[in-house]
């Protein structure tokens, strides 16, 4: 199977996503923003259609829109404080309103339908370094601003007394996400990248353990998660995005009842 | 230490105001209650002092930058965010830009909360959970403590401690504290002044006075 170059791409694209996404997805589910996830997740979708039409790279074209997209979710915080969920009905109107009058339009050169379900076939060379470069980027600005992410999802107050940007951070933080969607769309696909970022963090969260700790459990359950989704999907020859998402699943449930065990069994020896 | 005159805020900039030009003045070394009924203004001027919130007219200045912050729990405490006590103020300590990580553990110490360090934020009690709070608030060693009703979901004992350690480093060691306040006898008891906002409006009076004028109105249990 990794005598093919195409694979190789695959395995080495799926090792960012599996560190990028739950890095961003610790901080989206903990801030309770997983349904923004989504909504940029299918924002990409417009991106890759006008980085398609434009014959440029669909990744950047798709990072450029999400990235947009994440500041404009920040600026319509402001004004509807109240309607939060608004914000993203808006955005998605905005987005899969531009992606379906461009792919109707009929001025694709290529079909963007690979980048809806994931294709482990569809890896250029140009992608990997996309890949490679806007993971490595988003990892260390992750890294430098680990302290102030973490007490923004915490409690944003208390960050802005210690003299936090929370603001500025925030558009930085949707830049990330930006990154992470866009790193993920040509394995994963736009349909179900969000369960990429959200399920891993969900399947640490019910080990309930520290922040670090958390954040290193999503990334291993990310890993499981995404290779063991690849390497089942190359030989069902299936869609690696969907395969994917049900490997993940199937992972939260298997942690779920473990947990369930184990806490009967700690009460019955109490007992 | 905090200076306000003709202070005016609304949140839709037009009237009807929340504070109404009010002015006030507290000193280094004070211990300030302010207290009033629901929707007086209680977390507004706070939020003002802290600079969440610009007035509206007039204005409002803390003359000290070492501000020590104790929020109402939030939500993020009391909904299992999956942090311990000490990363909460490892990370705090990171942000106040402090080097020696020896003040997590001195601060712990300050209000007694050394063994549930490795404990989860979310699996404390509300008393421990407040403690936690305080001991951030006192990472970098504020000149200026400001709370949110530091009691509230808080069990009577831990109250208890809570307002000796209050009273402690207010006497102790000389900073000034201006909490928000619904438990009024706690209020009477630690304060060395009370701030009573009422209509948009607010007067400094001891706690004596206080407790003889308003509190005999029927206004303890408010």
């Amino acid at each position: 199977m990794l005598s093919y170059p195409f694979m190789q791409n695959a395995f080495l694209v799926s090792i960012f996503i599996s560190v990028l996404c739950p890095c961003i997805g610790v901080f989206l589910v903990l801030r309770r923003y997983s349904m923004i996830g989504d909504t940029l997740s299918h924002a990409s979708l417009a991106g890759i259609t006008i980085g398609l039409m434009y014959d440029k790279n669909p990744v950047l074209g798709a990072f450029i829109f999400t990235s947009i997209c994440g500041a404009l979710i920040e600026f319509l915080r402001k004004y509807f404080k109240k309607y939060t969920d608004l914000i993203l009905s808006i955005v998605l109107a905005l987005s899969v309103g531009t992606a379906i009058t461009i792919i109707s339009s009929g001025k694709l050169h290529t079909s963007a339908d690979s980048f809806m379900f994931g294709s482990i076939l569809t890896v250029t060379k140009t992608d990997m370094v996309m890949v490679m470069v806007l993971s490595v980027i988003s990892v260390l600005t992750l890294v430098f601003l680990y302290h102030q992410m973490v007490y923004i999802a915490f409690d944003e107050e208390a960050a802005k007394v210690a003299g936090v940007k929370t603001g500025l951070i925030n558009y930085v933080f949707f830049v990330l996400v930006a990154s992470a969607i866009s790193v993920s769309i040509r394995i994963v696909g736009v349909l179900v990248l969000s369960s990429m970022i959200a399920l891993p963090v969900a399947t640490a969260l019910q080990l309930e353990t520290g922040f670090k700790k958390t954040l290193i459990f999503s990334i291993l359950f990310s890993m499981v998660d995404i290779m063991t989704g690849l390497i089942i999907s190359y030989y069902l020859n299936v869609a690696p995005g969907g395969f994917t998402a049900l490997v993940s699943v199937f992972v939260l449930i298997i942690v779920m009842a473990a947990k369930a065990i184990h806490s009967r069994a700690k009460a019955v020896s109490k007992i | 230490m905090i200076k306000a005159k003709n202070l005016t805020f609304s949140y839709k900039g037009t009237p009807p105001f929340v504070l109404d030009g009010i002015s006030l003045e507290i000193n280094s070394g004070e211990y300030v209650s302010v207290v009033g009924d629901n929707g007086c203004g209680k977390t507004t001027l706070m939020k003002l002092i802290l600079g969440f919130l610009k007035p509206t007219n007039g204005n409002i200045e803390t003359l000290s930058k070492k501000i020590g912050y104790v929020p109402q729990r939030s939500d993020s405490v009391s909904s299992g965010f999956p942090i311990t006590v000490r990363e909460m103020l490892n990370s705090y300590r990171k942000l106040l830009k402090i080097k020696d990580n020896s003040v997590v553990s001195e601060s712990l110490d300050k209000v007694g909360l050394r063994e549930q360090a490795g404990s989860l934020m979310g699996n404390l009690s509300g008393g421990q959970a407040q403690k936690a709070l305080i001991a951030r608030a006192l990472l970098g060693s504020p000149e200026l403590l400001i709370l949110d009703e530091p009691s509230s979901g808080v069990d009577i004992d831990s109250q208890r401690e809570i307002y000796a350690l209050l009273k402690r480093l207010n006497t102790e060691q000389g900073l000034t504290i201006v909490s928000v306040e619904h438990n009024l006898n706690a209020a009477i008891s630690n304060s060395t002044a009370i701030y009573h906002l009422h209509g948009g409006n607010g007067h400094f009076c001891t706690p004596q006075k206080y407790s003889e004028e308003y509190l005999g109105k029927g206004e303890r249990n408010a």
